[in-house]
């Protein structure tokens, strides 16, 4: 991985992408309006689950009529999300930041794919009456996931912790700083 | 006394200097703005989308409403709070830019037009046109606030 980011960045998309005057800031404004859309979505979809709002809406109809939107806003995360890495590679593989948000990342699709597969293959027969206790821990951990995703990733543009700020020995350990190149 | 002082004193009051001495403190408020506008993408986002009939149809557009309107006010509090906060720590930096001007300006246009027109008609249980029309302004405008303000930290 060390060896791909030091040649990802070499690469002359990501110097064009990296230097350019609008491309970046346009990535990462979309990055942060897909944020609405994915993540304002899921809450709701969530709060479903947990009973607390929308109580009169039926759970198919929330997964089938708000999760398209929810899926739609991820999928321009991804391609956004990865355009950014790619524009500043080194730094980001480095960033302890964008470190916990990919294990939280992972830890989100694995729940939701939980969500989806196991919690939700009975749900017609509590589509309108109080959710089970499974929907429940799906939709806390949910709403818990993805609000520390937009925590982690935002921190990712501060440079207090990046590896050239003299980071104590743990945070050099966590981000590896030993296999940052020199002249970066 | 212009602008220019105001946002001085501002800049040199207690709450500015803190926020802005701290490592820490600009990107922990930073952190709850973005994550309120999130809530608040999701709450307009789920009324707008029932009333075009693209999102949810039970029970009513209007009933709707009245589950999202919670936190539509909650995330717009939270919003200005932070906002404000946010801005004491850099006032002179701000008034100069095009990007915060903008933004000021649609934010006062989408609160005004999100809760004096669009949450009333909806409320109403007004579906057509008229409501149809109104959903898309409001979506507009906080898309403009929202791309307006992350501009501010690139320009």
């Amino acid at each position: 991985m060390d060896g791909f980011v030091i040649w990802l960045a070499g690469t002359q998309w990501s110097i064009a992408l990296h230097e350019s005057l609008y491309m970046y800031s346009i990535t990462e404004s979309a990055h942060v309006m897909a944020i609405m859309l994915f993540v304002g979505t899921i809450m709701m979809v969530d709060l479903r689950f947990l009973g607390v709002s929308y109580r009169n809406t039926p759970v198919s109809e929330m997964t089938a009529k708000i999760l398209p939107w929810t899926v739609g806003g991820f999928v321009v995360l991804c391609i956004t999300g990865v355009m950014l890495f790619y524009a500043i590679p080194i730094r980001t593989w480095h960033s302890i930041w964008f470190r916990i948000k990919c294990v939280l990342l992972v830890a989100g699709m694995i729940n939701a794919a939980w969500s989806a597969l196991k919690v939700e293959h009975d749900k017609e027969t509590w589509d309108r009456g109080p959710t089970p206790r499974k929907a429940k821990i799906a939709a806390c951990v949910s709403l818990f996931v993805w609000t520390f995703v937009i925590v982690f990733g935002r921190l990712i543009a501060y440079n207090w912790t990046d590896c050239d700020q003299n980071q104590s020995p743990f945070v050099q350990q966590i981000e590896d700083c030993k296999a940052v190149p020199a002249d970066t | 006394m212009s602008l220019y002082h105001i946002a001085q004193g501002i800049e040199g009051s207690p709450v500015g200097q803190t926020i802005r001495e701290s490592t820490w403190l600009f990107p922990a408020i930073e952190v709850i703005h973005l994550l309120c506008l999130a809530v608040l993408g999701g709450a307009v986002l789920m009324t707008a989308l029932g009333v075009f009939g693209f999102g949810l149809k039970t029970p009513t557009p209007k009933e709707i409403e009245v589950s999202a309107r919670p936190y539509m006010t909650t995330s717009v509090v939270g919003i200005l709070i932070t906002g404000l906060l946010l801005g004491a720590s850099e006032p002179v930096k701000l008034i100069d830019r095009e990007a915060f001007l903008i933004k000021m300006v649609s934010l006062a246009l989408a609160l005004l037009f999100t809760y004096f027109v669009f949450n009333p008609i909806v409320r109403k249980g007004d579906t057509g046109v008229r409501a149809r029309t109104a959903a898309g302004v409001v979506m507009a405008l906080w898309f403009t606030v929202a791309l307006s303000g992350r501009w501010i930290g690139f320009s």
